[in-house]
């Protein structure tokens, strides 16, 4: 290669993806992070697909192929028993989410199941106002986007939550 | 190595006359109870986890850990043994291994990375950079002797895959420290090729002893743990009970699920609940595999100071709890599998490790129950906490509504600390 010639930075290979599909799993991410900030938990199942995956597990497990998490779905209606003890078994003080979640990346897809990644962070906010940074990560999803009447449908397929840290403070009662 | 400085024990604990039935609420929250904690028990005559034989399969492989607060290395030697060195060079007090884990070729063994003072596997000081000075000027004084200088080393014994270490010439050997009720629960629970399926942490704002002894308590687990009631997975009928060694350091709880189904649920293959039976829109989380002879199908192990053995179901795990000063701690979860496992069931252990940890649907308020026992008792230095459900004695009971074995942790605690 000569002095002269251009230097050609190798760069995350462009994933085509019609702009509807971009936009339904934006609104998908958007409105999965308000579901459970808002409190309504009820509406997170139906984001899944019913043989829909969910798991929480550390980076470093992630990275060294443990399947291992300390959540792991892999049923909506496992989803939805996980609802009900947050309602009505579990014991733990009053406490609140906040998504910040980043912008999604597209990495591949086959037919309608589209790979994304996207970071997030979530802040805790207890009953008397403590606030700490809970968590810090990103979802590697598979997201299914299909017609449903005029408008482009996404729901999850997957869904691995994939925490940097590997301590988690007090107890995770509430989806990441 | 006492710990200097801090006001003498007896000044700081007065024990209730009632003896190990009543606790001082003060051991919870004292700084200096603590730091006394640190040298007659985590560095005393007790057997502290350090590791899993698996972690560290090669020699030169290593990983790090604490005792209590004190950082441990712990490698694999050339000769296929186990040795643990305290983490901190005897230069300036750096921890030398800075890494999670990690491997060492053999010529470089152990390096500060301060001022890579150099250390093998056995602790010994090899070499100490610029020790003869530069150029005829500076280094050590002539008559420095390494060999007089070295890294602290513990003592080590593995069983069933588990390396156990201790800082004192005196504890008895590990399986004698253990008794034998404790060793062969041990070595029937990790009855396989050991294989880690996942590992973290959850932090805990609450003295180190009350998780502890929640870990002990069988009392509580009925009514503080709903789910298991609430989806209608207690069974009355199922037989439990509480067992320790013969000084009571020890402790095991257990229950035996399918007790009134007869003798057919205890073929080899998968037990599938039924949803009819429970509240469970999946009740898939809770089939499981009669995996032991002796049909126990919930057992918590806690060896004194810091260890827990879980088996919950078909969930297996250890737990190891770290010190992080008087009012909060970190409880490390290993969940667990064997390398014999078939895929079919270590997808059962996966799937139930739901039901542990921070976020384990049977589990999770362990994580905060201490917390709120350390929030109520802040400001009352003169409480005390009451032990009498199952007596006010100590020993294995056939039942589980006791705190026979809360009773029994404080009184080997009382013996080690002399109060």
């Amino acid at each position: 290669m000569s002095s002269a010639a251009p230097v050609v930075v190798p760069v995350t290979p462009q994933i085509e993806a019609p702009l509807p599909v971009r936009d339904a799993i934006a609104r998908l991410n958007c409105a999965y992070g308000h579901i459970i900030d808002n409190d309504e938990l009820e509406r997170w199942p139906a984001l899944f697909t019913a043989d829909a995956c969910y798991q929480i597990l550390t980076r470093t497990d992630f990275d060294a192929g443990r399947p291992l998490g300390v959540w792991y779905c892999d049923n909506r209606a496992m989803l939805e028993d996980r609802v009900s003890s947050i309602r009505e078994v579990n014991v733990y003080e009053p406490q609140i989410y906040r998504h910040v979640i980043g912008a999604t990346e597209i990495l591949g897809h086959e037919k309608d199941t589209w790979r994304t990644q996207t970071g997030y962070f979530v802040v805790r906010t207890m009953h008397d106002g403590e606030m700490m940074l809970f968590s810090a990560g990103r979802y590697l999803d598979d997201v299914i986007v299909e017609n449903a009447g005029e408008n482009m449908q996404a729901r999850f397929r997957k869904r691995m939550v994939i925490t940097d840290s590997s301590r988690y403070d007090t107890l995770l009662v509430i989806p990441l | 190595m006492q710990a200097v400085g801090t006001r003498p024990l007896k000044e700081l604990v007065q024990w209730p006359a009632e003896g190990y039935t009543r606790v001082p609420l003060n051991v919870f929250t004292d700084p200096g109870i603590y730091q006394w904690e640190q040298d007659l028990i985590f560095r005393g005559r007790t057997w502290s986890f350090l590791g899993l034989e698996v972690e560290i399969p090669n020699p030169g492989d290593y990983i790090t850990n604490r005792v209590g607060d004190t950082p441990v290395i712990v490698v694999r030697k050339a000769d296929g043994s186990v040795n643990a060195l305290v983490n901190r060079c005897i230069h300036k007090g750096s921890i030398i291994c800075h890494q999670p884990k990690g491997t060492r070729e053999r010529a470089h063994n152990f390096v500060c990375p301060y001022h890579n003072w150099i250390y093998d596997f056995d602790g010994n000081l090899k070499t100490i950079a610029f020790e003869k000075g530069i150029q005829d000027k500076g280094g050590m004084p002539a008559d420095f002797d390494k060999s007089q200088h070295r890294l602290i080393r513990l003592r080590v014994e593995t069983i069933k895959g588990l390396i156990f270490g201790t800082f004192a010439d005196d504890t008895p050997p590990l399986r004698e420290y253990l008794g034998p009720v404790m060793v062969e629960h041990l070595e029937r629970t990790l009855y396989g090729k050991m294989k880690i399926l996942g590992r973290y942490s959850q932090m805990m704002h609450n003295n180190w002893k009350l998780y502890i002894e929640n870990s002990r308590d069988n009392y509580h687990p009925s009514l503080l743990h709903a789910f298991f009631s609430t989806f209608k997975l207690n069974r009355l009928s199922a037989e439990g009970g509480t067992r320790q060694d013969d000084k009571s350091w020890h402790h095991i709880t257990f229950t035996k699920r399918y007790t009134d189904k007869g003798d057919a649920a205890y073929d080899s293959g998968m037990i599938r609940a039924q949803k009819e039976d429970y509240g469970l829109k999946d009740p898939s989380l809770i089939d499981q595999w009669m995996e032991y002879p002796d049909q126990i199908t919930n057992a918590i192990q806690s060896i004194f100071p810091g260890f827990v053995l879980h088996q919950i179901l078909n969930s297996l795990g250890t737990r190891q709890i770290i010190t992080h000063g008087p009012k909060d701690c970190e409880l490390v979860w290993t969940l667990l599998g064997f390398e014999e496992d078939t895929p079919e069931q270590t997808a059962v252990r996966i799937k139930q490790a739901n039901l542990v940890g921070p976020a384990g649907l049977v589990s999770m308020e362990d994580g905060a129950i201490g917390g709120f026992v350390q929030k109520g008792i802040a400001g009352d230095l003169d409480g005390v906490a009451i032990l009498e459900m199952g007596g006010r004695g100590v020993g294995g009971m056939p039942t589980r509504a006791t705190e026979t074995s809360v009773r029994g942790f404080w009184k080997v605690y009382r013996e080690l600390m002399d109060v």
